[in-house]
């Protein structure tokens, strides 16, 4: 049976706003296996974006475990988990969170500097990537000159910059008209495809989730309708 | 390394955006440092000049002055060495030549220009070996007068065009007090103003047109005999007059001062230090509120960049990469600033030295050891470096999603 890549067991998360304590998360248990493309789903506030940034070891849980690779993610340090980060993850913001003083290029860039990977392979990476999405002419721009999917698809090329095992994409469309989210949504598709990594993805648009091989749906914190059999293996369907 | 070179990349990168902000932090860091190297190079000109000038005195020579040094009033005061006290420094022990001096400000007519200046009588047929020998004394046009003739030597900016509007050469005549005096001499650079504006003539003809002629002085110049401690005989002279004066006339202050080049070096050297630390005092104090405007600012910009650490922190970068990217840049903001600080100031410090060399009243020598440099430098990079570590260290601490939370 195939590990799989990311596995929640009984994961709370509570938030402490003022002296009020908000439940975001209330007991998630999920598993995700390699090469999958899953769609989390549910309304504003239903807590898919928490849930997504525990995936993405970005915070952690008040309560439960997250084995990354059959590792618990709560033993290792601050500074491990960014390199984790660095190399088996990327990240798709609804925000694109492009760095703005930075061109595209260098965007793309980014991660690998913190890999240690020297300056030429960068660059050919970091092109290589730009030309697949199309935007091989604007690899000077600065975020500010592109449009919002231009954006958007930088930011795809630099979450595939090293070559991570789990991508995970945070209401990627979000901020983008229909066109564009089409456009956004098809190269997302064609990367995990070619890339072959696993893709998570958070939206509350239906559309998107008919490009996904599973959809998870969470509502008040919890998954309220969940198709995954144990023992199935998510790729095979 | 290869990872420090890519973080001074991005810091490079970052610093170009934002740059009205960081163009403030750096006038901020540039006023500050440019007080520092102003005010301390020039009080340590003020400092370098008055004991260069008392070096120019020679190891072997102690000057006697009429008043206290205690009461410094009494010292420009018209109090005079006697007769009397000029016989008895003279005898006392390894005291080889006394040179009494008088002096007072005259105006002097040349051609149609009058102008004042400090006429100075010196005994010349004892003086001017000892002030050839022994003070560096030597003319570079003309001669020497002769004793008791009304010849003038002078200084050598006298002589300058610049001085009556005319150059004096050697030969032409100057009238003093009604009198008409041929100049003999000019002098070289003696390397004080004062001295070198002044005009020198024989004791007795000053005694003559002055009206002064009872054998007294304003100030004796005193060379002992060779390879004898000077402070020994300084002594000695200080206790022979201090015995006269209390014995024959019932005084019993000193009101004299007896000089040595060390003691002057050493008494300047009190007062300029007081001077000087006044000066860093309100110097440190400078800096430290330009920090507090730096560490103001940094705080705000690194408050603003949260997002942009979430983002860092997101795609791999570790606390220390953040941290350390942030603190190049506040160390760059630092030398920059230090940078422009240390040229404003040495610019303006030599500003005033060149106009001290047009304007004798303000002749100074800007002090700017390279110790003082390096030092404004280096300060400035940690103030530019303490005040970006701390809020850069509070957001690298933050976890991913909080800062991304954090909006701009």
């Amino acid at each position: 049976m195939e590990e799989a890549i990311i596995r929640l067991q009984n994961i709370h998360k509570v938030y402490q706003l003022g002296k009020v304590n908000v439940p975001a998360l209330r007991g998630i248990d999920l598993e995700i296996f390699p090469g999958s493309f899953v769609t989390i789903m549910g309304a504003s506030g239903s807590g898919k974006s928490t849930l997504l940034n525990m995936i993405g070891c970005l915070d952690s849980p008040s309560q439960g475990k997250i084995f990354l690779d059959n590792e618990d993610t709560a033993l290792f340090s601050e500074s491990k988990l960014a390199e984790i980060r660095g190399k088996k993850i990327g990240f798709i913001f609804q925000q694109f969170n492009l760095l703005q003083n930075l061109s595209a290029l260098e965007n793309v860039m980014i991660p690998m500097i913190f890999q240690g990977i020297n300056e030429d392979k960068r660059k050919e990476r970091a092109e290589h990537l730009l030309s697949q999405i199309g935007l091989k002419d604007r690899i000077t721009h600065l975020p500010s000159e592109l449009s919002g999917g231009e954006r958007q698809r930088v930011a795809i090329a630099r979450a595939f910059a090293n070559q991570p095992e789990l991508v995970i994409a945070d209401e990627p469309t979000g901020n983008l008209d229909s066109s564009s989210g089409k456009n956004v949504m098809e190269i997302l598709t064609k990367f995990h495809k070619q890339e072959k990594g696993t893709l998570v993805v958070v939206t509350h648009d239906p559309m998107i989730a008919k490009y996904s091989e599973k959809v998870f749906n969470i509502k008040d914190g919890r998954i309220v309708y969940n198709d995954v059999q144990k023992g199935e293996i998510l790729w095979q369907h | 390394m290869a990872t420090l070179i890519e973080y001074f990349k991005l810091a490079f990168k970052n610093l170009k955006t934002r740059q009205l902000r960081n163009w403030l932090t750096i006038l901020g860091i540039v006023v500050g440092v440019f007080l520092v190297i102003t005010l301390i190079s020039l009080s340590g000109g003020i400092r370098d000049t008055i004991m260069k000038q008392l070096k120019s005195l020679g190891g072997d020579v102690i000057i006697v002055l009429p008043g206290s040094m205690d009461s410094p009033m009494s010292l420009v005061g018209g109090e005079q060495l006697s007769k009397e006290d000029l016989n008895i420094i003279k005898k006392v022990k390894s005291v080889d030549v006394v040179l009494p001096m008088l002096y007072s400000s005259k105006i002097m007519r040349y051609k149609n220009e009058q102008k004042i200046v400090f006429l100075t009588g010196i005994p010349w047929n004892e003086g001017i070996e000892i002030l050839t020998s022994f003070q560096g004394w030597s003319l570079s046009q003309g001669k020497w007068p002769g004793s008791g003739k009304r010849e003038l030597v002078i200084g050598n900016l006298v002589a300058k065009e610049d001085f009556f509007g005319k150059e004096i050469k050697p030969g032409e005549e100057a009238t003093i007090n009604g009198k008409t005096f041929k100049i003999v001499g000019i002098l070289d650079s003696l390397g004080s103003k004062t001295d070198d504006t002044a005009v020198y003539l024989d004791l007795t003809i000053f005694q003559q047109i002055t009206g002064d002629r009872d054998g007294g002085a304003q100030a004796a110049m005193v060379k002992i005999e060779e390879g004898v401690n000077v402070d020994k005989v300084a002594k000695d002279i200080e206790e022979a007059l201090d015995e006269v004066r209390k014995r024959r006339r019932g005084e019993d202050v000193s009101s004299f001062s007896v000089l040595t080049s060390d003691k002057m070096g050493n008494i300047v050297g009190g007062i300029m230090g007081i001077i000087q630390a006044s000066v860093i005092a309100f110097a440190t104090i400078a800096i430290f509120v330009g920090g507090l405007g730096i560490m103001n600012s940094m705080f705000t910009a690194v408050r603003e960049r949260t997002r942009e650490i979430g983002l860092l922190k997101a795609v791999g970068a570790k606390n220390n990469a953040v941290i350390s990217i942030f603190l190049i840049e506040a160390g760059i903001i630092g030398f920059i600033g230090g940078m422009g600080g240390i040229v404003l100031g040495l610019i303006v410090a030599k500003t005033i030295e060149l106009y001290g060399q047009i304007y004798p009243m303000f002749y100074l020598e800007a002090y700017m050891p390279v110790g003082l440099i390096i030092f404004s430098l280096l300060f400035s990079i940690l103030i530019g470096c303490l005040s970006g570590y701390f809020p850069a260290r509070r957001a690298a601490k933050l976890k991913p999603t909080e800062a991304l939370r954090s909006h701009e």
